[in-house]
């Protein structure tokens, strides 16, 4: 995704209510994370996990947060998106950047990238995957189903090699 | 000192501050002697409660929050020492509750006792102090009140003691009435 739709996202999310940004470096989304870094916006954690666990302590204090990884760190953390995010009714906008997208990337992503779309699927997390076209109606999307108390996901394929 | 002998004299000292407990026996033991709003029983995700427990005193700076955890759950997110030591919350007091053992699962060891947790603490921007007797333990609360943190106490407990009911308000309900807790 080009870097001025990635900052136009950041924005976007920012002037409507989002205040924290929090996870663990992807180069899928790295034109995001340093927009937000310039900001000042954004905490990177060791792990996933621990990125949702702060983001969940912001959002109970009514502060709305977004976490952001890549799909293998996604898969890292389904167990506490199951036990803690959606026990609970977390509303946390999860931010994905999706390696094994495309059939030829790197050997390690090419399993987790294959399953992705079914993972979300199976743990009952509603995602929209972003273009260049339709990201705001997906963000719009993201906005409504968090003031409905529901965590979702926002998916970022990754279309480039390097 | 067993766990809850050492809580009770903790909640002594805290009325409506926040307080996020660890999952297994400390939120049980917690939940038991002093339920109230303000408190979040993590009953899942295994070793974030001091994640959550910084997110909580980020943006709840007027308030002094309390992070209940075990030695098993700390061990398993080491990495929140570090991302608590860059953010450097004053309002943060960290209580670790070590028997060396994962004791929610039947006992089996954990590290803390041939590897020094208050190192890594200290190296990680925190103000550590250790406890083993009440007496102790009853000083260092009265002492952290003047300062500021990142705050830990490491307060050594024994193995043992009677099992707590377990929880049984809905986690929608826990996190609803802590929402709520926070807003006062």
């Amino acid at each position: 995704m080009k870097e001025l739709t990635q900052k136009q996202i950041f924005d976007y999310l920012f002037n409507n209510g989002i205040e924290n940004f929090i996870g663990v470096p992807d180069s899928t989304l790295k034109h995001f994370i340093s927009y937000g870094l310039e900001k000042k916006k954004i905490i990177i954690t060791t792990r996933e996990e621990e990125a949702i666990g702060i983001a969940s302590g912001m959002t109970m204090s009514d502060s709305n947060s977004l976490v952001f990884m890549q799909n293998a760190g996604f898969a890292n953390s389904i167990s506490t998106i199951t036990s803690l995010v959606e026990l609970y009714k977390i509303p946390l906008i999860f931010l994905i950047g999706w390696r094994g997208y495309l059939k030829n990337d790197a050997p390690e992503h090419l399993k987790i990238g294959k399953i992705q779309p079914d993972l979300l699927k199976i743990i009952g997390l509603p995602s929209k995957t972003l273009s260049q076209k339709n990201w705001k109606n997906s963000c719009v999307w993201a906005l409504k189903k968090i003031q409905k108390n529901q965590p979702c996901a926002l998916i970022v394929k990754r279309e480039f090699y390097d | 000192m067993i766990r809850k002998e050492a809580m009770r004299l903790i909640l002594a000292k805290i009325n409506s501050e926040p307080i996020v407990s660890a999952n297994g026996f400390i939120s049980r033991d917690l939940f038991e002697l002093k339920d109230k709003p303000s408190n979040f029983y993590m009953i899942g995700s295994m070793g974030l409660a001091s994640s959550i427990g910084l997110g909580v005193a980020l943006k709840n700076p007027k308030k002094k929050n309390f992070v209940f955890d075990g030695d098993g759950n700390i061990l398993m997110n080491l990495g929140s020492l570090i991302t608590i030591g860059i953010t450097k919350p004053k309002n943060l007091v960290h209580i670790i509750f070590d028997n060396s053992s994962h004791e929610s699962t039947g006992g089996q060891p954990t590290a803390t006792n041939k590897i020094q947790l208050s190192k890594i603490a200290k190296s990680a921007n925190y103000k550590v102090f250790q406890v083993k007797t009440k007496n102790q333990l009853v000083k260092i609360l009265q002492k952290i009140k003047l300062i500021s943190g990142p705050i830990m106490v490491i307060v050594k407990i024994k193995k043992g003691g009677v099992i707590s009911k377990r929880i049984n308000i809905e986690p929608t309900k826990i996190k609803n009435r802590f929402m709520d807790s926070l807003k006062k």
